[in-house]
């Protein structure tokens, strides 16, 4: 009987030209491989953009990268691996094994039609997987993130303060997303339907996104630049598969009630019978203009809300704030909801308690996709969370990934969907 | 300056959009600036006050590095100043950005410049100290 043979391998680029840094990215990852990779998985800054574009990085990677190797992939906001935490460059993971199978799958229109994309994005791994012969499974789910839709002489903003325009707005979001594919992600409504076209499989879902502005994001599919998709990474293999969602929130006193939402359960319209911004400022004793354009980026982190759907709860972090009505990033249900607290300890407990979940699996490698605003809200701290990371999984290579919009999903533990999370997948023994 | 390791470091962390300014200074100096176009114009009309007021801020890096300063910044008018203290000197790597940054990110690079530069100076005092044995 033939050993079978595992390598796993994590490299990365800084180079600013999108063509090297897309063949160096790809040199460095696979020279530590003995034999070709299985599958390619690649997460780039948006800087790429303005520096060749993303074409010229992927035709980068495959000047290097054999010819046929699975490649998905997408933008992030940043990313950390055994070498540092990073804002600017790209980063990817290889793997070759010889007892896995590989399958790639990808759905176009989410925002128009998530469940479409969703079932488009899993026939191919659903058609792989149906003989296989290895035990566990595993599909990385990367969903087109949030992009803000641009207000007419205001341009993009997270905050408006007009309330005609909000109005408008409101009237006018689901027809932004079916016409434009424009406003959130709905990674929520395609994360839900793969899981029901895939349920035997261990999952960890993340969304692609720019530099946090919301502004545009992109998916890799082989050799094609994606949007407002859906990409897949189907695993099914002889490893051990352990996956893990921990958020270091923890729920204050203050509770209000969500009693009136549009007609798409995106939108917050009131509170408690009341305008739902002035109320929410009241609960909270916020001065007038604590949330402006500028502190949406900081204050806005530190309290997040434990929102409701399906009877499960949804930490999420306010995106936009549209005059009198908050909007969320997932769909959600009318009820009571709690404000939650966050420091930048919890985030540090969050992470060890995370890996902590992992105790009897040996790491060969590991992916974990975590909430942007974790990195925003840590800054050069970061680094703390590398050390933490770095205890657990010492020599093997690790990718985490800076999205905005997470989640997990096994077949023992149903799924989560979160923000300002860490979503953990570990390979081992 | 063009082939300053510390100048190509200050080249890359310039590219960024929001970096409108950095250098490698101290109280009263500006020892390393990138070696391309310097500072982006918008600093231009308000660098003469912020270097004012940065080299106040060296006074007290000067005081507390030793004990263990690790950063500090202010805001003046529309922009922040962002001093990253190299550990027991005088020294900073300093940015100006527009205070509508989102400097969560800008600090993850900010300190990757950080650690480079500590980098190059450690091995350039490892090279004296070999010449000179």
């Amino acid at each position: 009987m033939i050993e079978p043979k595992f390598e796993a391998s994590v490299g990365m680029s800084r180079k600013w030209d999108a063509r090297e840094a897309g063949r160096e990215v790809a040199r460095n990852t696979i020279e530590k491989l003995n034999r070709p990779p299985d599958f390619f998985l690649l997460f780039s800054t948006i800087h790429y953009e303005k520096h060749g574009g993303f074409q010229e990085f992927l035709n980068g990677v495959w000047d290097v990268l054999p010819k046929g190797t699975p490649l998905i992939g997408g933008t992030a906001v940043g990313f950390l691996n055994n070498y540092g935490c990073y804002t600017r460059g790209t980063s990817a993971l290889a793997v070759s094994y010889t007892d896995m199978d590989v399958a790639i799958g990808y759905g176009k229109n989410t925002k128009r039609n998530p469940k479409k994309a969703a079932t488009q994005s899993t026939e191919n791994i659903n058609k792989n997987f149906k003989n296989t012969k290895f035990k566990n499974k595993f599909v990385l789910n990367l969903i087109s993130g949030p992009e803000l839709i641009r207000i007419p002489g205001q341009g993009y903003k997270k905050i408006v303060d007009s309330g005609i325009i909000s109005k408008f707005v409101v009237q006018a979001f689901g027809v932004s997303q079916y016409l434009f594919q424009k406003g959130i992600g709905r990674e929520d409504e395609v994360f839900e339907e793969i899981i029901d076209k895939l349920p035997s499989c261990n999952m960890v879902m993340s969304t692609s996104i720019d530099d946090n502005k919301g502004i545009r994001n992109y998916q890799f599919f082989n050799e094609s630049i994606l949007t407002n998709s859906v990409v897949n990474l189907g695993l099914s293999l002889n490893l051990d598969i352990g996956v893990c969602t921990t958020h270091g929130m923890k729920e204050t006193d203050t509770k209000f009630n969500i009693t009136k939402l549009n007609r798409n359960k995106h939108i917050i319209l009131e509170i408690n019978n009341r305008p739902a911004v002035p109320e929410l400022y009241k609960i909270l004793n916020w001065p007038n203009n604590f949330l402006n354009e500028e502190t949406m980026h900081y204050r806005i982190l530190y309290y997040p809300i434990s929102l409701r759907r399906h009877g499960r709860d949804v930490p999420i972090v306010m995106p936009a704030i549209l005059k009198d009505y908050i909007v969320t990033p997932c769909i959600i249900d009318k009820g009571e909801v709690k404000i939650l607290t966050i420091s930048g300890r919890d985030l540090i407990y969050a992470i060890q308690n995370n890996l902590k979940s992992f105790g009897n699996i040996q790491p060969e490698f590991g992916l974990c996709s975590t909430c942007s605003t974790i990195m925003q809200t840590m800054g050069n701290k970061i680094y703390v969370i590398k050390e933490k990371m770095m205890e657990y999984f010492k020599e093997k290579p690790f990718l985490m990934f800076f999205c905005a919009g997470e989640g997990t999903y096994s077949p023992t533990q149903d799924y989560t969907y979160a923000n300002m999370s860490y979503n953990t997948a570990i390979f081992g023994q | 300056m063009r082939d300053d390791p510390i100048a190509m470091v200050l080249d890359d962390l310039l590219k960024l959009d929001d970096i409108l300014a950095c250098m490698v200074a101290r109280h009263n100096m500006i020892s390393v600036m990138p070696s391309g176009d310097g500072f982006k114009p918008e600093v231009h009309d308000v660098w003469d006050i912020i270097h004012r007021a940065m080299n106040d801020v060296f006074n007290v890096i000067g005081q507390y590095s030793g004990a263990g300063l690790g950063e500090m910044e202010f805001r003046l008018q529309d922009y922040e100043v962002l001093f990253y203290i190299f550990p027991d000197t005088e020294n900073a790597l300093v940015a100006i950005i527009p205070a509508l940054a989102n400097k969560g990110l800008l600090e993850v690079e900010m300190e990757n410049a950080r650690r480079e530069i500590l980098k190059i100076m450690n091995n350039s005092e490892r090279e004296k100290l070999v010449a000179t044995v």
